[in-house]
């Protein structure tokens, strides 16, 4: 069966069709899909929203509450030690953040646009399971990917790794040289020091990828040379600086040689020296472009595709948009036997853009399933992020959740609406809509009953 | 029985199962229908911690004031060397009855610092990280007639692979509808990828609840699942269980204090759900690595070589410590830095599978365990 290049650019390469998408991309669907690596805008639904600082100092707010809950409890007044609590606003917070997240992916006319945007935030996930750094994954993605996504890679390799939320989900907010001046001031008092969680993630996961042959030493200098790359307390602000601080006074002194470079610069730049030269590494180029390539073609990429993109990468020092573009134009992108296993947030994003459910309860609900899927918004289990591909998320313990999840999902539709199942097949899956899926859809005894088929049906769980 | 559609769909995945061939169809139920089921600790849990050698020397130095900081609850005294982290009552209790026993040192063969290649390493049964189907699943592949089940949302790399395998977590709420049940297996059996995988749903226990309401699958609820489902008479053999958030780079006392507690928690809730199986299983509870000596900067340690693993159950030849201590002494540390590994986890797995399911020597060093032939599986760690 031929998959139409206009398909495709809805559902491989964007965040699945909605009603009336086919129709809009036309003829050209490379055009359609080019036309989204240009300059950001601004997006209205986050217009309004606090910014890392502004979480932070939320934070910094809640922790004092719980210190004053601790004591009330202490104290055995158990009823004020719950209202002052707080963790409420956190988790409203976030919660809304996700809501808004979610209502963009559903609503975007960008869908190319938007599916970059959550591949670089699984590729510097932060996860959950450090509850201050959840709180920062939503403003992270708004301020160091978003803006970055047709941009140059080192631009948002330095943006995410000065943001608050890998800075604390990585733990070097805390880190600090053992030969600076705060490690110094402070000997004999408890001892503080160097951390290399996130040197190490850096190279193994953000850049160079773990193959790329450095070595225990080239971690801890690294670790060493973004010592004092912190978080801002309230007492830090004033100078306008926003949620990231260098701490000059935790930062190791010295010339640092990483991976076969010296630097000698002082203090901040010491560090932005050498994202800098990880961001233009080939090994870098190779690891980053491999992974774009798995993910919006196929499990396993042609090699010849990888490598082109990685010489992109090389010769336009990172520009995003030119690696890209590398990727779209390439017929081997397109090829109609390859196809993605829709992960859990591309299963529900997909549905509600196909259905057009983009109320706040269900926009809520589809955050639910996304988890019972397997698939929780931002909490991946590890810095490395969600799994992407089929062998990750295709049992049939998840095939069967998914079929309920269809199910659940098709009960939102609100009754009398105009659209047959088949009629909607058609719009958003096109030439992908095989015979016998559109006879069943034909057959559907309900509208609700035959867009529960549409959404469970094989043909919608694949990205074609 | 009269169904009408109405009730039916009340009944939900419940009903589906009536018309679903039961799963788990007669596997031998005897003495040698053993258990066997595997923990995966994701993170690299520090094992200097949770299995602490008062007996070495260089301990206290270490570790000493760390070990025994202010709000620690007091660590459990096993022999003259090791104590178990205060958290571990249960792990104590079942210590004292001879069926815990911790395997210090162990680490698998790579000997780098990546989790996630380290993960892979333990997960595909190989001494590298390429490896795409899991050494549980070639277990199961390797027992006439043999079933294995991940508790997870996604199956895990330890049980990818062509052996019968499936994974659970808890169900969503609704049922499914019959007829639109009809209506996709005539579409998947048409999809050759999708086809098998379709096929092999158990409806049945998709009906299964984990036993709480949030349908949370943390470890306890995790490990209670395993036993419902392994404890019952035709339960799978083979059994995987996974939890994450061992990593404690920083804070790490009142990380692992929770993280501890929790395994401590799993393990009981297992022991007591198994029951009617416990005398014939052998839980093996491993994490991908140990961790620096040393505490860091910030209260944590970082990413380092030997660990600790523990076996439970009522088959485990247990009550006394297992594995070589290559000590914490400066030049006995691996690059001076964290615990030397002396016990390949390879070796550990092997002895349980070889002495507690019968796989055959052959089989696990050509295709459970690929390019182990010159590693000997450990002996005695199940009793005779």
């Amino acid at each position: 069966m031929a998959i139409s290049r206009t398909v495709s650019a809805a559902n491989r390469f964007g965040l699945g069709a909605r009603a009336g998408e086919l129709q809009r991309i036309g003829n050209d669907p490379r055009g359609w899909l080019l036309a989204q690596l240009g300059v950001a805008q601004p997006i209205d639904a986050f217009a309004g929203l606090p910014d890392s600082a502004g979480y932070l100092d939320l934070y910094v707010q809640v922790q004092k509450q719980r210190k004053q809950m601790r004591e009330l409890k202490a104290a055995g007044d158990l009823d004020a030690a719950r209202r002052v609590s707080g963790r409420d606003g956190l988790r409203r917070a976030m919660q809304q953040e996700l809501l808004l997240r979610q209502g963009v992916a559903v609503a975007s006319e960008q869908g190319f646009r938007e599916r970059l945007v959550r591949f670089w935030s699984n590729h510097f996930a932060i996860s959950v399971d450090k509850h201050v750094a959840a709180l920062f994954a939503a403003p992270m993605e708004r301020e160091a990917i978003r803006p970055h996504v047709g941009g140059r890679f080192v631009d948002m390799l330095l943006a995410v790794e000065r943001h608050p939320g890998m800075l604390l989900y990585l733990d070097n907010a805390q880190s600090i040289g053992d030969d600076s001046r705060m490690a110094t001031r402070r000997a004999g008092a408890r001892k503080r020091g160097l951390n290399e969680n996130l040197a190490r993630e850096i190279m193994e996961l953000h850049t160079l990828g773990v193959n790329a042959g450095y070595s225990q030493q080239d971690v801890t200098e690294f670790a060493r040379a973004i010592t004092g790359w912190s978080v801002a307390r309230p007492n830090d602000r004033g100078s306008g600086s926003g949620a990231f601080v260098f701490r000059a006074t935790a930062h190791e002194p010295g010339a640092r040689r990483v991976f076969g470079s010296t630097y000698r610069q002082p203090g901040e730049e010491q560090g932005v020296a050498i994202l800098h030269d990880l961001a233009r590494h080939p090994a870098t180029a190779r690891h980053v472009s491999m992974k774009l390539a798995r993910h919006f073609v196929a499990d396993a990429p042609a090699p010849a595709l990888v490598e082109r993109m990685a010489r992109a990468w090389l010769a336009s020092d990172g520009d995003l948009a030119q690696v890209c573009r590398t990727m779209v134009e390439d017929d081997r992108a397109w090829v109609a036997m390859d196809r993605k296993f829709k992960t859990p947030e591309d299963f529900c994003v997909s549905a509600l853009r196909a259905c057009g459910l983009d109320g706040q309860r269900e926009l809520a609900l589809s955050l639910r399933l996304q988890g019972q899927l397997g698939q929780p918004v931002f909490q991946p289990r590890s810095p490395a992020g969600f799994g992407d591909v089929a062998a990750d998320w295709g049992g049939p313990d998840a095939l069967f959740k998914r079929v309920q999840a269809a199910q659940t999902l098709a009960e939102r539709l609100p009754t009398g609406i105009d659209l047959t199942p088949q009629v909607l097949g058609d719009a958003v899956l096109g030439s992908a809509l095989d015979a016998q899926t559109a006879t069943a859809l034909r057959r559907a005894e309900s509208v609700q009953q035959g867009v529960a088929l549409l959404l469970a049906s094989p043909a919608f769980q694949w990205r074609t | 029985m009269k169904l009408d559609r109405r009730s039916f769909l009340g009944l939900g995945a419940g009903a589906l199962a009536m018309a679903a061939i039961p799963k788990f169809a007669l596997a031998a139920s005897s003495a040698s229908d053993t258990r066997f089921l595997l923990v995966l600790l994701r993170g690299g849990l520090d094992g200097l911690h949770a299995l602490q050698p008062l007996g070495d020397p260089a301990f206290a130095a270490l570790r000493g004031e760390f070990a025994s900081a202010r709000g620690q609850a007091a660590a459990l005294r096993l022999n003259a060397d090791f104590a178990l982290h205060g958290s571990m009552t249960c792990s104590a209790g079942l210590f004292a009855s001879g069926q815990l026993l911790p395997v210090v040192a162990v680490a698998p063969p790579y000997r780098h610092r990546s989790h996630f290649e380290a993960q892979d390493c333990v997960e595909n049964g190989t001494t590298g990280t390429s490896g795409t189907t899991g050494w549980l699943n070639r277990c199961v592949a390797a027992i006439p007639g043999g079933k294995g089940l991940a508790l997870s949302a996604v199956m895990p790399l330890a049980m990818r692979g062509t052996g019968d395998v499936s994974t659970w977590s808890p169900p969503l709420a609704n049922g499914v509808d019959p007829i639109l049940w009809q209506q996709l297996q005539l579409l998947y059996a048409a999809d050759a990828a999708l086809a098998p995988t379709f096929d092999s749903i158990d409806a049945g226990m998709e009906g299964t609840s984990a036993g709480n309401d949030k349908g949370d699958l943390r470890l306890p609820q995790a490990m209670a699942a395993a036993a419902t489902f392994m404890s019952a008479a035709n339960g799978p053999r083979i059994g995987f269980v996974e939890d994450t958030g061992w990593d404690t780079h920083g804070g790490e006392l009142a990380v692992l204090d929770r993280k501890l507690a929790e395994l401590d928690a799993g393990l009981q809730a297992f022991h007591e759900g198994a029951q009617p199986v416990w005398g014939r299983t052998v839980v093996a509870i491993v994490t991908e690595f140990g961790r620096t000596a040393a505490i860091n900067g910030t209260g944590g340690t970082d990413h380092g070589t030997g660990g600790v693993a523990f076996l439970a159950g009522g088959a485990v030849n247990g009550g006394r410590i297992a594995g070589d201590w290559p000590g914490l002494g400066n030049a006995q540390l691996n690059e001076g830095r964290d615990l030397l590994a002396t016990t390949d986890m390879r070796a550990l797995f092997k002895g349980v599978l070889r002495d507690h399911l019968g796989i055959a020597r052959d089989a696990l060093a050509q295709h459970v365990f690929p390019e182990s032939a010159a590693l000997s599986p450990l002996a005695g760690l199940v009793r005779g």
